[in-house]
């Protein structure tokens, strides 16, 4: 079954074309690689879907709707801004995502940051960047979301906490949930990725299985991936 | 979750808002207190006043001054910046990505926005009120009212209660849209690619303008509509009548831009958002 679905999907800003006629579906159950190089046009795709933005033409489908208030209480989106409040403490933005998000899983957040050493006390004017990623991606991953859409989600963090957060979306989505990772660290999350879009310049340019890639080309995607986007 | 939005806008304002009441309160009772014990006769000026005491009164006065118009800006302030900031900056990928209706999102900023007015301006009241405490007595006070009742009354023939009434009505709706009228400008100036703080102050600018020649031609038609009250100014139930007209259709005006303003911001933040 499809969670998201578009239909000459078309993004422009101004005269710039950020997506042009884009048309997949992406089902359920699996983790979707979105992969692409800067500027190619991932992060339109991913607030088009997460309804930050309007199509220009075209249209989005997930889960049977158009995005709104009904998607966004299904979509678990993790922005590659940090966009969590500077002065409250960890704890309140726990309450803040409790509030607004029925899917919500306290515990599962709680039990994330203790692994991650992070206390829920602490302010996040008082953390890292990367210590702030993590808090924002651990908030994103404790919701029993339909789909995940993650920009950029590792970019900041170190390897070790890395591998847990891989691992954190692994374990954590329900069978009948997707997940959209995009990225260009495509050698760090290739081994966790059912499927990958490859985009370039707001066209698609290949949608695969990566057992078909492996199979097909006698690649890795990452390898696959210096081969299409060779500068 | 129009109640939740104004619950957590109420929290992320109230950090500021209430240590500045609280100043506000404490310099009012110290200045009440200083006035009070250390120059009753303070505003009589035939009584010499102990230097050091004089010295105290200026610097609390001071004091107490700035914290009025640290108050005044701070809510102005405020209303601004938790419209730009949680909304089109980097929190606005929080805001727009909750699932509530943007509608909701305008609302409980006004909302909230509208109540820390008014709780700033009742501060300010009850400050003064403090301050004067002792300088009249209760029955002066109700005295005066009802002179100014029986007064109003013997030389307009209506009760006064209507005109304050409308005024308090005109009051609400100006603020209504001058806090509105920052919103659009805000969600005009997203419309840009670059320097959008700098077009959000052309669009206020430009609605200004607009609006003072909007305005001065109403009024020149509205004159010119009853000139036989202008020139009949003697008359004090005609002139009355004209201030009632001249409220009313204040009123009105302002109405008409609340609701332009309002649907203009939620359309641009619906249909062309674009954080940066």
């Amino acid at each position: 079954m499809t969670i998201l679905s578009t239909k000459n999907l078309t993004k422009t800003y101004g005269k710039k074309t950020a997506l042009s006629q884009i048309n997949i579906e992406i089902p359920r159950g699996r983790i979707i690689g979105l992969l692409g190089p800067n500027g190619s046009g991932k992060s339109t795709f991913i607030k088009l879907a997460a309804g930050l933005l309007v199509p220009t033409d075209g249209e989005i489908i997930i889960a049977g709707e158009a995005p709104g208030v009904d998607t966004k209480a299904k979509v678990s989106y993790l922005s590659e801004r940090t966009y969590l409040n500077d002065w409250m403490r960890v704890s309140e933005i726990i309450a803040f995502f409790e509030d607004f998000y029925e899917d919500f899983n306290r515990i599962k957040a709680e039990n994330m940051l203790k692994d991650l050493n992070i206390n829920p006390d602490d302010r996040l004017k008082t953390m890292s960047k990367g210590t702030k990623e993590k808090v924002q991606l651990i908030l994103v991953m404790s919701r029993q979301a339909q789909l995940y859409l993650l920009d950029e989600p590792i970019g900041g963090v170190d390897p070790a906490a890395r591998d847990y957060i891989l691992n954190t979306i692994i374990t954590n989505y329900k069978e009948d949930a997707a997940v959209i990772i995009s990225t260009h660290l495509i050698a760090d999350i290739e081994q966790i990725l059912d499927d990958i879009i490859f985009i370039n310049q707001g066209e698609l340019v290949m949608s695969s299985s990566v057992d078909e890639i492996r199979e097909a080309h006698n690649k890795s995607v990452d390898g696959l991936f210096r081969e299409v986007f060779k500068c | 979750m129009l109640g939740k939005l104004i619950k957590h806008e109420t929290r992320a304002t109230s950090r500021i808002f209430l240590p500045l009441y609280g100043a506000l309160l404490i310099l009012t009772i110290f200045t009440k207190l200083a006035l009070a014990f250390g120059a009753p006769d303070f505003f009589s000026d035939n009584v010499a006043t102990n230097p050091v005491i004089e010295v105290v009164l200026g610097i609390s006065f001071t004091l107490y001054f700035i914290a009025v118009v640290a108050l005044s800006v701070m809510t102005l302030v405020m209303i601004i910046q938790r419209f730009y900031k949680n909304l089109f900056t980097d929190e606005g990928y929080l805001m727009f990505s909750l699932p509530v209706k943007t509608w909701e999102l305008v609302l409980s900023k006004l909302l909230v926005g509208l109540i820390w007015s008014a709780v700033c301006t009742l501060m300010i009241v009850i400050s003064f009120f403090i301050l004067s405490l002792g300088s009249f007595t209760m029955m002066d006070l109700t005295q005066g009212i009802s002179m100014a009742y029986t007064e109003f009354y013997s030389t307009f023939g209506t009760s006064l209660n209507v005109l304050i009434f409308e005024i308090m009505m005109l009051i609400v709706v100006s603020t209504i849209s001058s806090i509105l009228m920052i919103y659009v400008s805000i969600a005009i100036g997203q419309l840009f690619n670059q320097h959008r703080i700098v077009a959000s102050f052309g669009a206020y600018i430009v609605i200004t303008i607009a609006l003072q020649i909007i305005g001065s031609i109403l009024m020149a038609i509205f004159a010119l509509g009853n000139l036989d009250a202008v020139i009949s100014q003697g008359q004090d139930g005609e002139a009355m009548q004209m201030i009632h007209l001249l409220i009313n259709g204040s009123t009105l005006c302002n109405v008409i831009l609340c609701v332009g303003f309002y649907f203009a911001t939620q359309y641009i933040m619906k249909n062309r958002l674009n954080l940066e």
